[in-house]
């Protein structure tokens, strides 16, 4: 049975730390404008503190990838672990990814001329590694999962603030973060 | 199926409901609409002209790299192990050192910009001189050049004085690697000198657990995972100690209950279990109304305290006749009712524990609230426990020969008569034998702006600078370059043009730590890690005992013997000097060179520091009453302290960033696509009050200065309270904290440090809108 990779971002353990952005770069030397994770505050009208929970998101390497479906150039392809890979050789920089994708994953980097994204570190994959920004997770909060076996009854395909879009099927899992008692001071 | 054309960025951006977030996605959907007419910011600009090229890159596959062990050695709890990944000569990759369960294979956001670090365009390439100090006008020189008019410089000096006091040192945390105090070395080849002693960041803390225990030293951090209940009070690790988090989570998953006290809601207080919104510098009240609730309810360990204890009997006396709870609550500005319990559920928890953080000891008053705190953990039996203890640091790793730091003074050196303290927390001599016919002159390093300013006799002549970004860090900014104009020479030592760069007349371009021998321990965790060099050095750049070597075969050349210092030195030699059998015991270890299979770890006879309840002080007990404190000038008890008054209507707090450390790190471009711009951070109510809205440009001022930037609104900060985080943002941008915050001292320091902390946290400013 084939795999299907996905990340799965618990935001409980996350801390917003921007780790696993940085570990992209840290592989891919992306130029400054280009970020391939990025981690988001979630709006107080979701978790009620400010910069206090986050999604740490990158592509959501779909079971339906709009990507793909739209891409003219054939630039882009699903493997049978589920990553969706664009092809920089076949990209003709046409920006139509940009537009198909729900959620504003491809990039247009002016220097190349060509789109790009998360690869899922696919290379690394190969090699029986974790992609970069999994393995550089301090907390545990961004781990790799095989949707095939990932059975975990609290992780959620769309949390508060993600698109709803399951005919899309974004692969991502989330846990939700949890508040404390909070005491503030009487002022 | 899908959504309509164009805006799947501008979706998520709305749905999370974040003006930052919105703001990048429109930026990244500008760059879509008009890509080829942006100017070409941001390429990784290549060094194929002057050596290795460094671009885009993918991962190679396992077997394309050599691999080199580094360590990350810029002040940090975690002092990461790190694998370095090396293709033909460039740093194309780092990653966590897999063979310490603390790093665990990964680093943090500062850690991964290092390629960047060591191929930003912006690095400091040849030796310059600046005609005009902030001027920006700076001329290439050769290494010949420059150290001709240092060594010039040094020999005038001596010819007119008759003695070297006249050049000063001011260096610190920038390389905490154990080679680096070649710095120190350098001076003390050259003679008699004048140093600044002390450390900015948590000596108030250290005198305190000294007074109370007779060292600092604190349990393994990886046994916080045995611990049933944890307060972590005034520390936050999720920005400044990334790899902690783990240890925390797996106690709570054990059961644990944590409480986060912090005047701010940080990211660490909403992944604990409770937190507290403390009154900054209420601490040691807080701590004291915990204490006499215990007495009072019967939970004080008296077994533990009657055997480990001395003047115990009278703290409790202390705090029935002066503190009740309700006064400590009201103090702390905390309901009575949490406060007695969660004193109650700290003393039933069995192991129990306060990380004890360097932000809380930045007061007027920080040493005794940490004296109160420690007071604490103790009163319930929890020092000497795996699981417990009042954990603050430790230096018990760092039993190094300090080999490039001891050189002795050329033969017939003059300096400074009398006895000195000690010259900052590593200092293992505890300062100069009043034996000695002289030493070096000692000025506090929490005051360099105001020493300058007073010195006489001989005035600063010659400022040496290395391992530190003095007018980005240290306190008043505005004066410490009023005080540079007395000096006749400035000498920098440095990766970037940073703002201490800046006010230099020579600046000399150092090493990263991939093109540097060295080794690293942190005064947190217990491993230790070798750093080779991975790549040459880029450019014509120097580490500092190459400086020192360098400078010494000029002067000699000059001056034969007017400088001790080895005048050929192999780094790496270095290195292995700094070893000994101790440090091969500590760490099971039969060379250094079993280092570069991975890191090891000190072999403790115990995760817990005390574990023999042997203590240090002179009573070898844990001393509610200390003597040495009183003959210090302090109470002998950790009696309470009031903090400082105010002195402009908000309080100011300019804690640790989540994406730099120190000025280091948020300067790169990797880091401002990340990070972009500092913030004020400003309680609604607060910024209504002054008609301030979110994004709006203000001004923060108070006596000793301004800044104006964007405000962001949030109740993360009390209403009293205006927030920012330090950082330098790079040559472009003139964000300083310092530029507010005063030199006042905190109480304590002075004992094992050599000079007072500073009341970082005990500062006070107001704020208003500005015409962007």
């Amino acid at each position: 049975m084939s795999k299907r990779y996905a990340f799965h971002v618990n935001m409980a353990l996350c801390i917003g730390c921007d780790t696993c952005a940085m570990a992209c770069k840290n592989q891919y030397h992306q130029e400054a404008g280009i970020v391939w994770r990025k981690v988001y505050p979630v709006s107080e009208a979701i978790y009620p503190h400010r910069d206090r929970a986050w999604m740490s998101l990158a592509c959501n390497h779909c079971d339906n990838p709009p990507c793909l479906e739209g891409c003219p150039a054939s630039a882009y392809t699903k493997r049978d672990d589920g990553v969706v890979v664009h092809h920089p050789d076949l990209c003709i920089g046409c920006q139509q990814c940009l537009h198909t994708c729900p959620f504003g994953v491809p990039q247009y980097n002016p220097h190349t001329k060509k789109a790009e994204k998360c690869s899922l570190c696919w290379e690394r994959l190969d090699a029986g590694l974790q992609p970069a920004c999994v393995q550089g997770c301090p907390t545990g909060a961004l781990t790799l999962v095989d949707l095939e076996t990932f059975d975990d009854p609290n992780a959620i395909q769309f949390p508060p603030g993600f698109p709803h879009l399951p005919e899309v099927g974004p692969s991502t899992r989330f846990t939700l973060p949890e508040q404390p008692k909070i005491v503030r001071r009487e002022s | 199926m899908h959504e309509s054309k164009s805006s799947g960025a501008q979706n998520i951006a709305l749905a999370l409901g974040n003006n930052l977030s919105r703001r990048s996605f429109l930026k990244i959907l500008m760059m879509t609409g008009a890509a080829a007419a942006l100017p070409g910011t941001g390429l990784l600009r290549s060094f194929s002209q002057e050596g290795p090229v460094f671009g885009r890159a993918t991962f190679a596959g396992p077997g394309a790299y050599q691999t080199f062990r580094n360590a990350c050695p810029r002040n940090c709890y975690d002092t990461c192990g790190i694998v370095s990944y090396v293709k033909d000569g460039v740093l194309e990759f780092v990653e966590g050192e897999p063979t310490s369960t603390y790093t665990n294979g990964g680093l943090c956001v500062k850690g991964y910009a290092y390629p960047r670090t060591v191929y930003s365009p912006d690095r400091i390439k040849y030796p310059m001189r600046q005609v005009g100090r902030g001027s920006g006008n700076w001329e290439r020189i050769s290494w010949e050049e420059a150290l001709d008019a240092i060594s010039g410089k040094i020999l005038e000096i001596k010819e007119k004085d008759g003695s070297l006091l006249g050049m000063a040192l001011t260096k610190y945390s920038g390389n905490f690697g154990i080679t680096h105090y070649g710095v120190e070395g350098m001076l003390s080849s050259l003679g008699y000198t004048t140093r600044f002693v002390g450390t900015p960041c948590w000596p108030a803390g250290i005198d305190a657990q000294n007074y109370d225990m007779g060292n600092m030293w604190c349990n393994d951090p990886e046994d916080m995972a045995q611990s049933k209940y944890i307060i972590v009070w005034g520390a936050n690790p999720a920005y400044c100690s990334v790899h902690s988090l783990k240890y925390i989570y797996e106690a709570k998953k054990r059961g644990a209950k944590v409480v986060v006290i912090d005047p701010v809601l940080t990211q660490t207080a909403v992944k604990g279990d409770e937190y507290w919104q403390i009154k900054p510098g209420a601490d040691g009240a807080l701590a004291l109304a915990m204490s006499r609730h215990l007495i009072d309810q019967g939970l004080v360990s008296r077994e533990w305290v009657a055997a480990n204890g001395l003047g115990y009997d009278e703290y409790e006396a202390y705090i029935k006749a002066n503190v009740t709870v309700e006064w400590g609550a009201e103090q702390a500005g905390l309901p009575v009712d949490v406060v007695k319990r969660v004193a109650e559920e700290f003393a039933a928890a069995d192991p129990a524990t306060i990380w004890i953080g360097y932000g809380m000891q930045r007061h007027v008053n920080g040493g005794v609230n940490v004296r109160a705190i420690d007071a604490l953990v103790a009163m319930t039996g929890n020092v000497g426990k795996p699981g417990g203890g009042a954990r603050y640091g430790h230096l018990f790793t760092w039993g190094f020969n300090y080999n490039a730091m001891v050189q002795a003074a050329p033969e017939g050196s003059v300096g400074y008569t009398g006895a000195t303290g000690p010259k900052g927390e590593f200092d293992t001599g505890q300062g100069a034998d009043a034996a000695a016919t002289y030493t070096d002159r000692t000025f506090n390093i929490n005051k360099i702006g105001q020493e300058i300013l007073d010195a006489q006799d001989p005035p600063v002549r010659l400022l040496w600078i290395a391992n530190k970004n003095v007018v980005s860090q240290d306190f008043d900014k505005n004066k410490i370059v009023k005080a540079f104009e007395k000096v006749e020479m400035i000498v920098a030592v440095d990766l970037f043009f940073n703002p201490t760069v800046e006010q230099a007349d020579i600046v000399l371009p150092t090493v990263t730590p991939f093109e540097d021998w060295t080794v690293n321990v942190s005064y947190w965790h217990y491993w230790l890690h070798l750093n080779e060099q991975a790549i040459k050095p880029l450019f014509e750049t120097k580490s500092d005992i190459e400086i020192a070597s360098a400078l010494s075969a000029v002067l000699n050349a000059k001056q034969p013997g007017s400088c001790t210092f080895p005048q050929n030195i192999d780094a790496k030699e270095m290195m292995i000097k700094e070893f000994n059998d101790g440090i091969y015991q500590l760490f099971g270890i039969t060379s250094w060179e079993d280092l570069r299979k991975g890191a090891a770890k000190a072999k403790l006879p115990s995760s817990a520091s005390w574990s023999d309840l042997k203590f240090a002080t002179p009573s070898g007990k844990y001393e509610f009453k200390s003597e040495i404190a009183q003959t210090n000038g302090h109470t002998a008890l950790p009696e309470y302290k009031a903090g400082r008054e105010a002195y402009a209507p908000l309080r100011l707090l300019t804690p640790h960033a989540k994406h730099g450390l120190h000025s280091q790190f948020q300067n790169l471009d990797w880091m401002h696509d990340l990070n972009p711009e500092p913030l004020v951070y400003v309680h609604p109510r607060t910024a209504g009050a002054k008609g301030i809205v979110d994004g709006d440009t203000v001004r923060v001022f108070n006596p000793t200065g301004e800044i104006r930037l964007k405000a962001q609104l949030t109740n993360n900060v009390p209403a009293d309270t205006l927030l920012m985080y330090e950082a330098w943002f790079g040559a472009k941008n003139g964000f300083n904290v310092n530029l507010l915050v005063d030199d006042v001292s905190s109480d304590m320091g002075a004992y094992k440090t050599g000079s007072p902390g500073v009341a970082i946290h005990d500062q006070f400013a107001d704020i208003e809108k500005v015409a962007a």
